[in-house]
């Protein structure tokens, strides 16, 4: 047994100081609640905060623990991210709990452990360690997406989940046992060894396969909607920025291993990526297009954005745009870590609570909730503009400079085709997005609609993101800079 | 610096107009119109201070600094004369349309913001000499203008709005990946000058790009077949959304051909010209049809932009020294008659609402001044000589008469037939609201023009006469870049010769001594190119 380097245990300080607070947070709830939970959600984005802050100012060395791990500064970035994302997802989900009585210091436990996968999975360079992180990320979201468990829909979405989660890492296994088999190891560094056989081949297919559904990728994707819509929506907050972003660092790595290695090899996956990035884009954007809920239609949102991170992931095989390709990518998975939580959170603030736990409405999020809200919330209708216009690309938002970076890096890597396709396709989605603004601008409210919930936790949370969009927007550079340097070294 | 200050003045008002409460219309208002003057004022001093000498700098008042270094994207601005003229045309008709909009009851705060915001975005799009930032002030409009239309519009506006975003978004992204490719094949900038020089690709390659490009301006235009969006927009915009619209908005897809799809892709642009030129003749026409048939003076009028416009391309794709010149002043023009068409509609329109013209009728002698008004805004956008239009219409038609694209003569003699139908539409149009007996008894009270009202359309009546007897001081600041992109299209022509020895010559004027010696206005002299098109 070899003895771990104290340098490789100070890599892990985010993931560590994660797991405290996790711990920590259960503790409160053991100890220290008299029915005030207020202070819950701050001691959260306290502990994010601490993570986040370790992994971007804390050493970054590139292989740790044999090189099972790495600390670069590309998955610095990303615990930055999914920390940004778990604070905002807190502040945004401490009022939603509170209104439905069901905030518990579980919730927020639940929560940071799931960070600490998420964290853990952007350091893995080993396909066993990815799989582990995996299962850490995917329990706690799991758990979390049955936190209403009461309810039908939420039972539903968990449920589902759960299944099609537990395929998912079926299918990763099995395609590490087969890339295990072709090239004798498990770290993402030897998968080059393994030549163009069909077992490798084969083995990354499925390792692709099981990434595609916790990306949510077309055809991957059918369970998005249904535990989207079903799962709380500070919780779908969480998955769609989080779980995205923490996925696509896996998967960028997985494949940039995948590329280093034969020729024939990175055709196979770069050719199929490539598919199911048009696949994503168009059936993502074409299925958000007729959908009456806005919670949905932010579900089918985000399988096309997912479309668009796939697009960075394919341009990276060419070796002359990699670094574009992989710091558009660090950029699009923070622009929409902040617009989805934003949107999310509007969402949730206007959504229509049933009496009961069993009694869910049908139209609980439905495009009428937002009818009228420029009038009746001003400053909520003007974030949730500024999140819509970000998410369909519309300069001078987060998403703008997003879509520019990758598209700039697939016209780089030559790959006329596919920038031409995801631009189109974004506009498409610029329909459905402005659909939210025509109804909360343009059309009257409906009579007996509810102002809808906005405590002074979720001002803080959306005024940080809309905030974050418009930094982003206008002045991108020092993340942009960062994301930069950061691709550098996976270069 | 002067020039930022102008492009981000206005955004700083709507920043500080934000925090006003918006529960006070009045401070609202007022604080709008007190901007929109200052940034007027302000850019006159860059119309005082531009040098349009032929040994100037092309592009004055430039800023160059660094925004995403990590991109390769910088903030650039600067002006050449067209960017110049077409700027101040845009902080001159702000103001006007801010007093005519004291009307508006309903969100003026967000009103006022949306209108001073759209200010910064249009004065940014011609401002940018960067290609990412151009495309960011150019996208950043639709987003002020899709809520002027879609929150302030009238009945079907909801349809409109997402039909002109849609529509405008969509043409435009294609020009993003354009941008992009530009950047790869350049040396790895998006400067527009380093682009400019530096840009080596293929044929094949530019013809794709120039129609990147020439889609995302030609919709904005709008070109016939692209200009669908158009009548619906303007009809359901309320009267400032449509002043800007036909006043600035329709220029930035004129100007995008001047200063990015010709001189950045002159061999494609020399190819696809004739298309173009034909395409723009046809929208002369058929906008002009369009407008004898229309029963909404609203509609009338945004299908007669359809047509002027066509007469700006039309000038635009002759390559002539005067075509061009005619071309950007038309655009000035239309700016002025056509936005005062529409202040005028909406004055007709608050009285009676109605924009039917069949509501009117012999209601002359009841509003004299405001008949006054549109009878000499008529006269303007008709071209009648004394007005800014003649001088447009002439310079545009002279110019492509004179050129020598292939059956040029056939092509200005079919958009000379332009005008003709839009002085009977416009005549006919005058005579169905103002002449004849009142029919509806509703008509006899109308009120004439109020004071606040005559201070909208006395600067607009002003300019159509000014522009009209002395179109020098609008057309010198034009001549160096009208020059230059004539200069340009001439290598361009070159080389397309050098490749194909048996190609005529298609840049220029056919016969320069006929050209200069002609009986246009001072204008036409002043523009004549430095070569003489004798190559």
């Amino acid at each position: 047994m070899p003895t771990v380097p104290p340098a490789d245990l100070l890599a892990l300080a985010p993931v560590a100081i994660l797991v405290l607070g996790g711990i920590a947070l259960m503790l409160t709830e053991a100890f220290l609640t008299s029915g005030r939970r207020r202070y819950q959600a701050a001691l959260t984005v306290v502990f994010a905060a601490a993570a986040g802050a370790a992994a971007l100012l804390g050493p970054h060395p590139a292989r740790i623990f044999g090189g099972q791990g790495t600390a670069d500064a590309f998955s610095a970035f990303v615990t930055a991210t999914v920390c940004l994302g778990l604070a905002l997802a807190a502040l945004v989900g401490a009022p939603w709990l509170e209104a439905r009585d069901a905030e518990r210091g579980e919730f927020y436990a639940l929560a940071l452990f799931g960070t600490s996968g998420m964290a853990l999975l952007g350091m893995a360079a080993d396909l066993l360690v990815a799989f582990i992180s995996i299962e850490v990320m995917s329990l706690s979201t799991y758990a979390l997406a049955a936190w209403m468990r009461r309810g039908r829909k939420p039972a539903e979405a968990a449920f589902k989940y759960f299944i099609l989660g537990a395929f998912s890492s079926a299918l990763f296994l099995y395609g590490t046992s087969l890339v295990y088999g072709a090239s004798g190891s498990t770290l993402l560094s030897d998968i080059g060894k393994g030549g163009s056989t069909a077992l490798l081949v084969a083995g990354l297919v499925l390792v692709a396969a099981g990434l595609a559904f916790k990306v949510a990728a077309v055809p991957f994707h059918v369970w998005t909607p249904d535990v989207y819509e079903g799962a709380p929506t500070p919780v779908t907050a969480f998955m769609a920025a989080g779980v995205k972003a923490a996925a696509f660092a896996v998967l960028a790595r997985t494949a940039l291993a995948a590329f280093s290695g034969a020729p024939a090899t990175i055709g196979w996956l770069a050719g199929l990526l490539a598919i199911l990035a048009v696949a994503t884009m168009l059936v993502g954007n074409l299925l958000a297009v007729p959908q009456r809920s806005v919670k949905r239609m932010l579900a089918y949102s985000s399988i096309a954005h997912a479309g668009y991170l796939l697009l960075g992931v394919v341009v990276a095989a060419d070796r002359g745009a990699r670094q574009e390709a992989l710091s558009g990518i660090l950029f699009y998975l923070a622009s929409y870590t902040v617009s989805a939580i934003g949107a999310f959170a509007v969402v949730g603030a206007l959504e229509r609570q049933g009496r009961t736990p069993a009694d869910e409405p049908d139209d609980a999020c439905d495009v009428d909730r937002l009818g009228g809200l420029a009038k009746r919330r001003p400053l909520l209708a003007f974030a949730m503009l500024v999140f819509m216009l970000s998410l369909a690309g519309v300069p001078p938002t987060a998403g703008f400079v997003a879509k520019l970076l990758i598209f700039k890096a697939a016209v780089g890597a030559a790959q006329y085709g596919l920038a031409i396709v995801g631009m189109l396709t974004s506009a498409l989605g610029a329909y459905y997005y402005l659909r939210v603004v025509v109804f909360m601008y343009m059309r009257p409210a409906a009579e007996d609609e509810p102002a809808g919930v906005v405590s002074p936790v979720l001002s803080v949370a959306l005024a940080a993101a809309v905030v974050a969009v418009v930094v982003l927007g206008v002045g991108p550079e020092p993340v942009a800079g960062l994301a930069r340097s950061a691709a550098a070294l996976l270069r | 610096m002067l020039l930022s200050l102008v492009v981000f003045l206005p955004l700083l008002g709507a920043l500080v107009a934000a925090f006003l409460p918006g529960s006070e219309p009045g401070q609202h208002r007022g604080w709008a119109l007190f901007v929109s003057l200052l940034t007027f004022a302000i850019s006159l001093a860059l119309w005082a201070g531009f040098d349009a000498g032929a040994a100037a700098p092309e592009f004055q008042f430039e800023t160059k600094l660094p925004w995403i270094a990590s991109a390769g994207i910088g903030y650039h601005v600067g002006l050449d004369g067209v960017a110049l003229l077409l700027v101040m045309l845009t902080t001159a008709l702000t103001p006007i349309v801010i007093l005519s909009a004291f009307t508006v009851g309903d969100r003026v705060k967000e009103f006022m913001i949306a209108l001073l915001v759209l200010e910064t975005a249009m004065i940014g799009t011609f401002a940018a000499l960067d290609l990412v930032l151009f495309y960011v002030f150019w996208e950043g409009i639709l987003i002020p203008m899709y809520l002027l239309i879609g929150v302030w519009g009238s009945q079907n506006r909801l349809y409109a709005t997402v039909k002109f975003f849609i529509y405008t978004f969509a043409a435009s992204v294609l020009m993003l990946v354009g941008i992009i490719y530009v950047f790869m094949h350049d040396g790895g900038s998006f400067d527009y000058l380093a682009a400019r020089s530096a840009l080596r690709v293929s044929s094949e390659a530019q013809g794709w790009l120039f129609l990147a490009f020439a889609l995302a301006f030609a919709v904005k235009v709008p070109m016939f077949p692209l200009h669908t969006w158009l009548p619906d927009a303007h009809t359901e915009a309320p009267t400032a959304g449509s002043v800007i619209l036909a006043g600035v908005l329709l220029k930035m897809g004129t100007f995008g051909f001047f200063r990015y799809a010709m001189p950045l892709f002159p061999d494609a642009a020399l190819r696809f010209r004739p298309a173009l030129a034909v395409l723009a003749v046809v929208g002369i026409v058929y906008g002009a049809l369009m407008c004898l048939v229309q029963q909404d003076m609203k509609r009338l009028v945004a299908y007669s932009s359809v047509s002027h416009l066509g007469f700006v391309m039309l000038g635009l794709m002759a390559v002539t020294a005067e075509g061009l010149t005619g071309g950007v002043y038309q655009m000035l023009n239309h700016g002025v008659s056509t936005g005062a068409l529409f202040l005028l509609v909406g004055m007709l329109y608050e009285r009676r609402h109605t924009r039917l013209i069949s509501e009117y009728g012999g209601i002359a002698k009841q509003v004299p001044w405001l008949a006054t008004a549109f009878v000499v805004v008529t006269l303007s956008s008709i071209g009648l000589p004394g007005t800014n239009g003649f001088v447009g219409e002439f310079l545009i038609l002279a110019g492509t008469w004179l050129g020598r694209m292939p059956r040029t003569q056939i092509l200005a003699a079919v958009g000379a037939t332009g005008v003709i139908l839009g002085a009977v539409y416009m005549l006919w149009l005058v005579e169905r609201v103002f002449f004849g007996t009142i029919r509806k008894e509703e008509n006899r009270l109308l009120p004439d023009l109020s004071l606040r009202e005559s201070l909208v359309l006395a600067p607009m009546v002003l300019a159509i006469v000014v522009m009209g007897l002395a179109p020098q001081p609008f057309l010198a600041p034009a001549k160096p870049a009208v020059d230059r992109l004539v200069v340009r299209m001439q290598e361009a022509d070159r080389r397309l010769r050098a490749r194909d020895p048996s190609r005529p010559p298609t840049v220029g004027t056919e016969v320069p001594a006929l050209a200069s010696g002609s009986q246009a206005p001072a204008g036409a002299l002043a523009a004549r190119p430095p070569a003489g098109g004798n190559d």
